[in-house]
């Protein structure tokens, strides 16, 4: 009986009520820069409450009377209110800083048992202070570095494009950028991302359990937000590093005397200059090598119930040695979003964005100049509806309409040479999406987040694709084991307005809470995900010249299943907070490269692919000290991922390339006085997989290694100990210092072990037949330093 | 198709950044490989010199070895080895080194070749398919300054058009005073082999056959083009590339891949030779290299 009031009750959250009930609704926001406050708590008893949304905003249903409201967020202060509600209301509060508590960072911001109250699991959060506090690896603080001191997260190596979640591939993780995708994530071969640090207000990142409002990646959602600027004064920062310089500019505009703006605005801009420094070598004096990048904010009420946010990002890297080789890549992106309160109840929000990935490389040597070209874009349109139904209910609603347009390649001759143009067919596709996400309270302990998202994905033309003469492009030769390609046998037109082919998905989510008491709490997460675009990369991480393919006749649309638990606690004093976490996930359809693949500037893509699964499993463990002089957390990670693909280890299971049984993070903040305040963080890995050669033989003069499990051997432990050291050199100057050194005992961490033959004796570069096994370590100890001064 | 596309690994080598804090170290004594059952490595196959179409084919038979052992690889002695192009067999007689001879055998354009081997009981075949090669319209050489990725000296340079309508595939080899000279290097499989998808009937102008070796005044620069199958031409690519690994993890550092061979044991297929047996066309060319003024 009793579960099928539950039932009812999930079925019908909209019959519920009787008495006399009101709508309390607004804005929260910081109250010295104007800025909305996303994840606040808004309590009025011990278990009603709300929680700001993206925008700040909030609703929440209260029965009529007298209310005491309190808000709380860390770092703030708390703000207690009484009010009288007997008519619906629309409040909004504005939160002080907490300035006496120093400069101390606040790990979890959301506090207050909000990571133990919420039905969200598997969600990691990082606000800017905290990553600029953070040792910086290699003189700037970096995002994407920053997330791989979390449980559940790394990478291949220091220098790859991208991060691994969970044991997935570079591509399965879905980064946004105010809502905009970014396609690839790093600056400087993945030695940076391409996130301005400064620029940001916070991000998050989901690992499972991830809402229907998100899709088309399995393994995960990194969601950052761009600062809005301050709606109250101007203002900006700039800093001075070794590596790069940056600087930032804020403020109101339309703003009348004692007023805040109708809106704001923010423009940031870095530029690296590594290569200020060729001069050092003759070879290198006409090289470029460097990366910048700009963002843009700026948000406009139209009136109190409506507002508008423009947001961008553009981003380059250029690199070019003289007479030899350029290349230039890098992400623009830009999106218009107008909220509307439609009524105390309903938050209505409608995104515009688009999105383009490009590169290109330049041979510049003579007699073969050429340039190479390939891009991906996509225009995309979101509109979400928010209904805060009542007390127990909040359901949301959207879709997602991606278009997208790829062009693979195009080859020219530059200055006459004897290359002949050609360019690839441009591939055209529709994701759409729609989906339905209801958060519901059942009972006092127990709390349900579900919903579905059904997703589409419509290659179209105008394209013309080849005909394989066995229908496939590819055989699987069971005697030899090797693939053969398959030769074409005809090609099929179809014009711009004809389907090539279509793809469907239906992705349920779940997660559920149930609160042991108002410390503890259990979790658990269920969800589907669909990935319909793929990144082609044949190398042992991703690069910036890897190509976005999108699914089609001869590749399918990956998908994934994924189930957490997970336990919650935090203490009386609320100043430790702790979780576990365990996880299984299973991976179909994957994407693989058939052994020598030979993936650049090649056509037909389908030729060189092999179809596999996988599963990843784990447990995840953290312990947060949220607030006081020394904060920080500990973080450990246990964890196997593996792949199985036709053709590839025999066709058995083999370790993915960021597989890492054990990894642990030590990460701390230590506030010594109002001058001097301190970083460091350690990390502990057990060694990534590496294949090492079973044999040698000689081929065309050259030694060459035959291999025979992929992934077969591990390369030694990981670790290395970073400090950093902020210095004010008066209380309230306006500018401060930033020392770091990175691996302080220099540490000669492995990023890969290869075998080859030595190619020079005294100098003469020849074949020796002579083999050996080389180390690369990417860097031992780093120092940087940096000055940042705000105006 | 691959000479167009430069030499990406090397470019990433070379960025300064990457220099200016990575290092390499020699691990290998803190390695210990298992030691693997020998297999037989094949290496040779049937050319058509154009300068000496009755030159002798041979064939070398070795087997494998430990990666990071001091041994050298065993020649093997005691095979049988026949060629056939489908009307005639030719035998193939032991000499010394591990070579395989016939001086019988008068390779033709468009042939498919075909090779038997018989050792320890267990019996290889694999073929290959000879295709015809354009001559150099021009042979010469140049000097050119030192860059980041090459030594001064003279290059040898040629041009060459390649023929319309038809898929070619060229392998070049370079001599230094006769010796055949090779150096493992991340930009081989853009350099020594290519594909005319890019360039398909066109005049190409100053082609540098191999990039890392240069000569001296008085040496004799001799460089061959080899015309090859597709299949040859995607061997020596990922031979190339997996010779030339440099462990960086975004280029360079290709997943380790064993590189299939065309020869199938067909007594027991887990035996698996390596190597390959080819049939190519070959057009040479010789210089001597005097001081440029």
């Amino acid at each position: 009986m009793r579960t099928k009031i539950v039932v009812l009750a999930i079925l019908f959250p909209f019959v519920l009520s009787a008495q006399q009930k009101f709508t309390l609704n607004g804005y929260v926001r910081d109250g010295e820069s104007g800025e909305v406050l996303p994840g606040v708590n808004i309590l009025t008893g011990n278990f009603e409450g709300a929680v700001t949304n993206d925008y700040g905003f909030y609703s929440i249903v209260l029965t009529g009377g007298k209310k005491k409201i309190c808000l709380s967020y860390l770092g703030y202060k708390n703000l207690e209110k009484e009010i009288l509600l007997n008519k619906n209301l629309k409040l909004d509060f504005e939160l002080q800083r907490q300035y006496e508590q120093l400069d101390e960072v606040i790990i979890n911001s959301a506090g207050e048992n909000a990571s133990v109250r919420s039905t969200e699991m598997s969600v990691v959060s990082l606000n800017s202070q905290t990553i600029k506090k953070l040792p910086p690896t290699l003189g700037e603080p970096d995002i994407l570095k920053s997330i791989q001191l979390l449980p559940g997260v790394s990478s291949a190596t220091e220098a790859s494009a991208g991060f691994n979640v969970r044991g997935g591939s570079a591509d399965q993780n879905l980064v946004l950028l105010d809502e905009a995708t970014i396609y690839n994530a790093s600056h400087l071969f993945g030695f940076y991302s391409v996130f301005n640090n400064n620029a940001i207000k916070n991000l998050k990142l989901i690992k499972g359990g991830i809402p229907s409002i998100y899709g088309g990646r399995l393994s995960s959602v990194l969601d950052i937000k761009q600062k809005e600027g301050n709606s109250k004064k101007f203002g900006g920062e700039a800093s001075i590093g070794l590596i790069a310089s940056k600087i930032l500019i804020e403020g109101p505009f339309l703003k009348k005397e004692n007023q805040e703006g109708k809106g704001s605005f923010m423009l940031a801009a870095r530029r690296s200059y590594v290569d200020l420094f060729s001069f050092l070598s003759e070879e290198l004096k006409d090289s470029k090598l460097y990366f910048y990048d700009i963002n843009l904010k700026t948000n406009y009420a139209l009136n109190e119930n409506n507002h508008l946010f423009l947001s961008g990002y553009f981003g380059r890297d250029k690199f070019e040695l003289k007479d030899l080789v350029g290349t230039f890549w890098g992400n623009a992106s830009g999106t218009l979003r107008w909220t509307s309160i439609l009524n105390e109840k309903l938050f209505l929000q409608t995104s515009a964005i688009y999105s383009n990935y490009y590169y290109n490389l330049d041979n510049l040597r003579s007699g073969s100049e050429h340039s190479w070209e390939s891009n991906i874009t996509n225009y995309n349109l979101k509109p979400r509806i928010s209904w805060f139904i009542n007390e127990n209910n909040t359901f949301k609603a959207g879709l997602d309409l991606v278009r997208y347009k790829f062009q693979p390649g195009k080859i020219k001759p530059i200055k006459g040479s004897s290359i002949n143009y050609q360019k690839f067919d441009n591939k055209y596709a529709w994701e759409n999406s729609a989906y339905i996400n209801l958060k519901q309270k059942i009972s006092n302990k127990l709390s349900l987040q579900y919903g579905l998202r059904y997703s589409t994905f419509t290659r179209m033309g105008q394209q013309e694709i080849n005909l394989y003469e066995s229908g496939k492009p590819l055989s699987y030769d069971e005697l030899n084991e090797i693939y053969e390609e398959n030769e074409i046998s005809g090609t099929k037109k179809y014009s711009s307005d004809k389907k090539i082919q279509s793809f469907y998905g239906l992705e349920p989510r779940f997660s559920l809470r149930y609160l042991i008491n108002n410390k503890n709490s259990l979790k658990f997460s269920y969800n589907r995900m669909y990935q319909y675009i793929h990144l082609i990369s044949n190398t042992t991480s991703a690069t910036p010249l890897d190509i976005w393919a999108p699914s089609g006749p001869y590749i399918e649309p990956q998908y994934a299943n994924q189930v957490a638990v997970g336990f919650f606690k935090s203490t009386e004093s609320r100043n430790y907070d702790f979780n576990v976490e365990a996880y299984y996930k299973k991976l179909h359809e994957l994407t693989d490269f058939i052994e020598g693949a030979d993936l650049l500037l090649t056509e037909n893509i389908e030729t060189q692919i092999a179809k596999g699964k996988g599963r990843a499993y784990g447990l995840e463990l953290q312990i947060n000290k949220n607030s006081g002089r020394l904060t920080g957390w500990l973080s450990y990670t246990l964890a196997k991922s593996e792949s199985k693909i036709k053709g590839i280890n025999n066709g058995k299971y083999y370790p993915v390339n960021n597989d890492q049984l054990h990894e642990l993070n030590l990460v701390g903040f230590y506030q010594h006085n109002k001058k001097w305040n301190f970083g460091f963080n350690f990390i502990f890995g057990s060694g990534r997989p590496v294949t090492y050669p079973i044999a040698k033989y000689e081929q065309n003069g050259l030694v060459v290694a035959e291999y025979n499990n992929r992934n077969g051997n591990r390369l030694p432990v990981y670790h290395r100990l970073d400090l950093s050291a902020n210095f004010k050199p008066r209380k309230n100057s306006k500018g401060k210092w930033i020392f770091s050194i990175a691996n302080i005992y220099n540490r000669k961490n492995a990023s890969s072990i290869y075998f080859k033959e030595i190619s020079e004796v005294n100098d003469v570069e020849m074949a020796t037949g002579i083999t050996e096994a080389t180390k690369l370590t990417f860097f031992g100890i780093v120092p940087s330093i940096t000055y940042e001064f705000k105006f | 198709m691959k000479r167009i596309t430069i030499n990406i690994q090397k470019v990433y080598l070379l960025s300064f950044f990457i220099l200016l804090m990575s290092c390499e170290t020699d691990v290998t004594n803190d390695i210990d490989l298992p030691a693997a059952p020998k297999r037989l490595v094949i290496e040779g196959g049937v050319e058509r010199n154009r300068e000496n179409l009755n030159q002798k084919q041979k064939i070398r038979l070795t087997t494998t070895a430990n990666y990071l052992s001091d041994e050298n690889v065993e020649v093997i002695k005691d095979a049988t080895v026949v060629i056939t192009d489908g009307l005639t067999t030719y035998d193939l007689v032991y000499t010394a080194d591990g070579y395989y001879e016939t001086d019988e055998l008068t390779p033709k354009i468009n042939k498919e070749y075909k090779i038997s081997i018989n050792w320890k009981g267990e019996v290889y075949e694999g073929s290959d398919k000879l295709n015809e090669v354009p001559s150099f319209d021009r042979f010469y050489y140049e000097f050119e300054e030192e860059t980041i990725f090459t030594d001064e000296g003279y290059f040898i340079k040629f041009d060459c058009t390649d023929p319309a309508g038809v898929e070619n595939y060229y392998y070049y080899r370079i001599f230094v005073n006769g010796v055949f000279t090779i150096v493992p290097d991340p930009g081989n499989n853009m350099t020594l082999v290519e594909s005319d998808e890019f360039f398909d009937g066109q005049k190409r102008i100053g082609i540098n056959p191999n990039e890392e070796v240069s000569f001296v005044p008085g040496e004799i620069a001799t460089a061959q083009q080899l015309g090859i199958s597709k299949a040859y031409y995607k061997y020596l690519y990922q031979l190339f590339v997996q010779t030339g690994n440099q462990g960086m993890s975004f280029v360079g550092n290709p997943p380790p891949a064993s590189i299939r061979s065309n020869i199938v044991n067909l007594t027991n297929k887990d035996n698996r030779p390596l190597g390959y047996f080819y049939a190519t066309d070959v057009v040479t060319d010789t210089i001597l290299i005097e001081e440029l003024k």
